[in-house]
């Protein structure tokens, strides 16, 4: 009995999201790669039900799709890139810019992820972080988890509502 | 001696033609103090709770130098001071004196920056001499005034013998000039001059303009009146209730009571105030003076004084008690400021000086009668002279101190949060333990104005273990976001943090400390 109670509460907290932040399931990623961004929401705003997911794509990631959701409309906003990057031999200099969820009610009590596929150009500099700031509205509230730390500042001093980021890896 | 009447008569009747108002405090400035600009302003507006005469108005520019090429204009409550198109970078002040409505100056400066910040102070213009002159100044027209005066009407109304009346005299002629040396040390501190510019006009001019320069030709022509009274002419009963009069009067033309708000009852009551004052205390030399003669000269004297003066000190206690709450609008004002700390003195002494009073109407007089109390009344009589002197030497001292109701928050708490991306100007008043108002000036890295969808404020002070307050600011119509309001409960090293959302996905976050000052 006690031993069922255990594997019951060890089981619980592997299965809690790692922070009460959204964060990305993946952590770690190299560039010159796909990356499949799944964006893991743990909680609504302040108790509120989630009902819109925004996230920024930073420059430096293309061929994004988001992936879609039933029960949620997925739309995307296309915008020039600040350069131009070659994608099987095709250059690209605009694309998707930002990708929005919504229509939907998760409620605060209930986990869900949201995915984007997308590809890592090697622009990006290998051992830094990249993040995907993310803003979630719902039916009272906003968080904006968008805080990006300066490259001064180190990781002991983590913002209230820090943007979701992948650490990026050297091409393999 | 008919044209002298005459002559007295004049000032009295020009003197008080004057129209005044209150003690004038700065409410706003524009641009202000302590903000960071990005190019020079036209010019800066100064505007105070009342309108006011622009007295010496500077402007030091960024480079430290003192520019005569600004304009002053003044309209009503604003003065504004157009600022030369060529000013260079770096922190430029404005001090400014202005004369307010009671006839005392009000000085102060603003500081504002152009691009970078440098250290330009504003310039310190307390002269310390100057204000001794004009405390010493005003302690000896209120000699002439309640002593001179005081006496010459005791002699001439009560004691109807003009016995006693040295002191009286010497008070009149110690009156007199201190009044008019009152008028241009006024003057000299209007303008911040030097004791020397005494020659020239312009302080005079100045003085003369303001509500005190009637109010100290009143002061004149009344004790003028008293010195004529002392003659034994027909006209000297005349001249010496008009010389009465005329004390309640000078005192009721200026200062800082006379002019609060509802002047229809504080003027009366000072009038009243100091007729009580004159009667009382211009009584007590004649009176000291009078215990040297025989108990049978000095006892009706002594009877017919001791019945007015219970209503005389009655005037005395409620007007002065009425002016004291007008002035001082809370009680614990008493302890807080200056000014209360000053009334606080005088009232123990007023307290003092009614025991003395008490003392010598129920007990001594009655003992007189008898016989046997000359010498004891006699030294009572000396010891309230002491204590009136001391009154009179505080309340000279009520000139460089605002009465409570006037004062408003000084320059806030200014600091300045400087990053490659953003610059904050952040403006706290008062910058005391308490409400705060937050005025928070946005502008990019290159001093151009950082536009924001919103501004979160927020507060922490984590040596006494007080989490994060977190306040969301509103756009005022003036550009700046503002937090009204904010409680921040205790005095020391608060930690600051402004979050400006410029995009949805973008903010920029700067942080920095914040020293409260205890309230």
């Amino acid at each position: 009995m006690s031993k069922r109670f255990c594997l019951i509460l060890v089981a619980a907290f592997v299965a809690s999201p790692a922070a009460a932040h959204i964060t990305l399931e993946t952590k770690q990623a190299a560039v010159g790669s796909y990356y499949k961004a799944v964006f893991a929401v743990p909680h609504g705003c302040k108790g509120s039900p989630t009902t819109k997911i925004r996230v920024q794509i930073p420059e430096g990631v293309i061929a994004v799709k988001p992936m879609p959701k039933a029960g949620w409309s997925v739309d995307v906003v296309e915008g020039k890139y600040a350069n131009e990057y070659d994608y099987h031999g095709n250059k690209l200099s605009s694309g998707v810019r930002e990708v929005a969820w919504s229509g939907g009610k998760l409620p605060d009590h209930n986990y869900d992820e949201f995915v984007i596929s997308s590809f890592l150009t090697d622009s990006l500099k290998p051992n830094t972080t990249l993040y995907f700031p993310v803003v979630q509205e719902c039916e009272t509230g906003v968080s904006r988890w968008i805080e990006i730390p300066a490259e001064a500042a180190g990781h002991s001093h983590e913002g209230k509502s820090p943007a979701p980021g992948v650490k990026l890896l050297p091409k393999p | 001696m008919r044209l002298f009447a005459a002559l007295a008569t004049l000032l009295l009747i020009v003197g008080f033609a004057t129209g005044a108002l209150a003690h004038a405090a700065l409410v706003a400035v524009e641009p202000a103090s302590g903000s960071m600009l990005a190019s020079a302003p036209k010019a800066v507006e100064l505007r105070f709770n009342e309108a006011v005469t622009p007295g010496a108005i500077r402007l030091i520019d960024g480079a430290g130098r003192a520019r005569d090429d600004a304009r002053v204009s003044a309209s009503g409550e604003t003065i504004s001071i157009a600022v030369p198109p060529d000013l260079p970078q770096g922190t430029a002040v404005v001090s400014y004196r202005v004369i307010s409505q009671d006839g005392h100056p009000v000085a102060g400066s603003v500081i504002f920056s152009i691009g970078v910040p440098t250290g330009t102070q504003p310039p310190a213009n307390v002269d310390r001499g100057l204000n001794a002159l004009i405390w010493l100044a005003r302690v000896g027209l209120y000699l002439g005034l309640f002593v001179g005066i005081g006496g010459v009407f005791f002699a001439r109304w009560v004691a109807w013998s003009m016995t006693g009346l040295t002191v009286p005299r010497v008070a009149l002629v110690i009156g007199v000039p201190s009044a008019v040396v009152s008028l241009g040390v006024l003057g000299l501190d209007l303008l911040g001059l030097p004791p020397a510019a005494l020659a020239t006009v312009a302080p005079w001019k100045v003085a003369f303009a303001t509500s005190a320069g009637p109010a100290l030709l009143v002061a004149v022509a009344a004790m003028l009146l008293a010195m004529m009274a002392l003659r034994s002419a027909w006209y000297a009963r005349a001249c010496a209730v008009v010389a009465f009069i005329g004390v309640g009067l000078s005192l009721a033309m200026t200062g800082h009571a006379a002019t609060a708000p509802p002047e229809a009852l504080t003027r009366p009551a000072i009038f009243l105030h100091g007729l009580g004052v004159a009667f009382w205390i211009g009584a007590l030399a004649p009176l000291a003076a009078l215990m040297s003669k025989p108990a049978a000269a000095a006892l009706p004297v002594v009877n017919r004084f001791s019945r007015i003066a219970v209503l005389a000190v009655g005037v005395l206690a409620l007007t002065g008690l009425g002016l004291a709450v007008v002035q001082l609008e809370r009680p614990s004002a008493l302890v807080e400021t200056r000014y209360g700390t000053i009334l606080s003195i005088k009232l123990g002494l007023a307290v003092l000086l009614l025991a003395l009073a008490a003392l010598n109407r129920f007990w001594l007089t009655p003992a007189l009668a008898k016989g046997n109390a000359a010498p004891a009344l006699k030294r009572s009589i000396l010891l309230e002279c002491v204590i009136a002197l001391g009154i009179f030497a505080l309340v000279a001292g009520w000139r460089f101190t605002p009465p409570p109701r006037t004062i408003v928050p000084e320059t806030p708490l200014a600091i300045h949060i400087h990053t490659d991306k953003a610059m904050f100007q952040v403006l706290v008043s008062p910058g005391k333990a308490g409400a705060n108002d937050f005025v928070l000036q946005l502008m990019t890295g290159e001093a151009t104005p950082l536009s924001a969808k919103e501004v979160t404020l927020t507060l922490s002070l984590p040596e006494r273990g007080i989490e994060p307050i977190e306040r969301g600011a509103s756009l005022g119509p003036d550009g700046y976001w503002h937090v009204a309001k904010a409680e921040l409960p205790f005095a020391g090293r608060w930690h600051v943090r402004i979050d400006a959302l410029v995009t949805d996905f973008e903010q920029v976050t700067l942080e920095d400390d914040l020293e409260l000052a205890p309230p």
